[in-house]
């Protein structure tokens, strides 16, 4: 069974950089990505457990959402009419924000982007369970961020682990804590 | 030289999408790549290339000579002032 | 446990419409990549891989949806499944979709995967699996596990990937192309070509024929675009399938192969890593080009075949070794009597991947 041990979520519209420098300010990087990045890289900064930077391959990080990199193409795409930019053009994979968490906190397990038509809390359990027939997976940074826009996004995550003490991790327990 | 550096420090800022850094937040001699300084990447200097050549004219085709002129922001405003054609 | 296995396939590709016609040019040595100047309204010349577009365009669908859906239509037939069926799922393996439509449409991923769901009237939730170069690899597990998941019969697994300027244009800006066919595991490689396909595989249950062993797809945890030093996900991967087989058992590995210096020097290390040294390794990049979300399936497809005719397929483009480690490259055609290979990936995010298929059942 699959258990909820924390849960985040950060508001749309909120500050991104006024959040960075409140809650983490030392990896310079932050400031290269795109919103979807960020919006992951916060979310799996709340859920970081001590000891941190230690290379693990038993937690997954999973990240689902309707857009993709859809707000960063349309940055790179209005690059493109006049001089393409790499660093623009890095960030057009939806997967780019699993591999900004896995490098931020030495997680060397699986790494999976998952785009769906919308938030639809029994879709999101299936694959996050489905995930975890990987032997190796005992834990998961899941989440489901979705940005529409640099200042409109849905930006949530769970850490889940396999047999832990928290709520279980199922469609209404899930629907119920997205909902609070 | 000053008003180069200032310059350059500016566009890069936009060109790397450095958002809610200013020129003050970096060393005019501090290394751009590695941990140390502002810790720049591979793709960084490709950027970097790109800024080169839109705002100064100047081409680089290898990105290995840019590792030479990006060493930090003093030693790419000495390469732009001998080198740009706009 | 239940065997998943595969039932049905299909590719579409420059070279021929059905995996037959794919895998007879394959070992014919031909090639569709050729340069282009001009094309998308891209400035700079560069050699691809492209598919004609007259020949699959379907009126009132983009390209891309049309040969995605095309894909899809011919391995369902093939598989004699019903696509309408609640026990039957789709999965969607692509990175960048209708992108070329970025100013007119919506060109969201999501989108492309409902109408591939709506064209054979299924009423499940459609699924993108969107891992960067190894999202075909990543899909097809995907699909092994949800059979595996216990709701479905059967899954379609779908990869299509069409080219265009928003695509050109961002390799050319990392400098990653080359202006010549590409060359994998080449002393002389210097970047890789994009290319265009569309493959499918219908995954089911059974006792013999194809079997999906295992997979795991594990993240270097070093760069978003540079591959690792060590080959860490790569290897990760490997030493997971390898669990399930020695690798005295493994025809060759399939390798990612792009013919850029760093994936194609990182892949040999963790080939080393995984001892699979004494294991031929071959590419299929210089003759497809890289199909990118297409990419893990027609390549997969394309090894299946080449397994069942007792064959090594050549690397189309090499010639020389050009990486640290002793990879045994396939220069010729060769023989096996093996039975498994292994499909290995790797994309941008970091992400790595590795897939064990098996040959099972009676003999054949």
């Amino acid at each position: 069974m699959l258990t909820i041990k924390k849960y985040v979520y950060i508001p749309c519209g909120t500050d991104l950089t006024a959040l960075y420098r409140a809650e983490v300010g030392d990896y310079p990087k932050f400031f290269k990505m795109d919103t979807a990045c960020k919006l992951g890289f916060l979310l799996a900064e709340r859920l970081a457990e001590e000891p941190r930077f230690t290379p693990r391959e038993d937690r997954a990080v999973l990240m689902f959402s309707t857009c993709g990199s859809l707000c960063n193409d349309r940055h790179y795409e209005d690059s493109v009419r006049e001089f393409p930019s790499p660093s623009l053009f890095v960030y057009t994979l939806p997967n780019i924000i699993t591999g900004e968490i896995a490098i931020r906190n030495k997680f060397e397990g699986e790494t999976s982007a998952y785009v769906l038509e919308w938030f639809d809390p029994e879709t999101f359990v299936a694959l996050v369970e489905q995930a975890f027939q990987d032997a190796v997976t005992e834990s998961a940074v899941c989440g489901w961020v979705d940005a529409r826009a640099d200042d409109d996004f849905t930006a949530f995550a769970f850490l889940v682990e396999r047999d832990g003490n928290g709520m279980e991790f199922n469609k209404e327990t899930i629907y119920g804590t997205v909902n609070q | 030289m000053e008003q180069l550096i200032n310059e350059i420090k500016l566009k890069l800022i936009d060109a790397l999408n450095l958002d809610g850094m200013t020129p003050e937040d970096i060393d005019d001699n501090a290394p751009l790549f590695g941990d140390e300084g502002l810790g720049l990447d591979s793709i960084d200097v490709l950027e970097l290339i790109v800024l080169l050549e839109r705002n100064y004219g100047i081409r680089l085709a290898n990105p290995q000579e840019g590792k030479a002129v990006f060493q930090s922001i003093a030693v790419m405003a000495d390469y732009v002032a001998a080198n740009r054609t706009k | 446990m239940r065997k998943v296995v595969v039932i049905g396939e299909s590719i579409l590709s420059p070279l021929g419409a059905t995996p037959q016609e794919n895998f007879e040019a394959v070992c014919r040595g031909e090639s569709a990549l050729c340069r282009y100047e001009g094309m998308f309204g891209v400035k700079e010349p560069f050699v691809a891989s492209l598919m004609d577009r007259t020949q699959w365009q379907v009126e009132g669908r983009t390209f891309f949806d049309a040969v995605m859906i095309e894909a899809a239509r011919r391995a369902v037939e093939d598989a004699g499944i019903d696509p309408s069926s609640p026990r039957t799922a789709f999965v969607l393996s692509s990175i960048k979709g209708n992108i070329e439509h970025i100013d007119t449409q919506d060109v969201t991923l999501a989108v492309s995967a409902r109408r591939l769901a709506d064209a054979f009237g299924n009423p499940n939730a459609p699924v993108v699996v969107s891992n960067a170069c190894i999202s075909g690899l990543a899909a097809l597990l995907q699909g092994r596990r949800m059979l595996i998941g216990g709701e479905f019969d059967h899954v379609v697994v779908v990869g299509a990937e069409v080219q265009s300027r928003f695509i050109v244009t961002g390799f050319q800006s990392l400098k990653a192309l080359s202006e010549a066919p590409c060359k994998p595991f080449d002393a002389h490689r210097d970047g890789l070509n994009l290319g265009e396909a569309a493959a499918a595989v219908v995954l089911g249950f059974g006792d013999s024929g194809w079997e999906l062993v295992d997979g795991a797809v594990r993240n270097d945890a070093n760069h978003i675009s540079g591959p690792s030093r060590t080959g860490e996900g790569s290897f990760k991967s490997l030493r997971y399938v390898l669990r399930n087989c020695t690798p005295d058992e493994l025809a060759f590995v399939n390798v990612h192969g792009t013919s850029t210096l760093y994936n194609d020097e990182m892949e040999a290390i963790a080939i080393d890593r995984a001892g699979l040294l004494d294991v031929p390794v071959n590419a299929l990049k210089g003759t497809f080009g890289h199909s990118m979300g297409a990419a893990g399936i027609l390549e997969s497809i394309l090894s299946m075949h080449a397994v069942d005719a007792g064959l090594v397929l050549p690397t189309r483009g090499f010639s020389e070794l050009g990486v640290s480690r002793a990879v045994k490259v396939s220069t010729e055609m060769g023989k096996t009597d093996k039975k498994a290979f292994i499909k290995l990936l790797s994309g941008f995010g970091g992400v790595n991947g590795a897939l064990l298929f098996r040959k099972g059942g009676a003999a054949c």
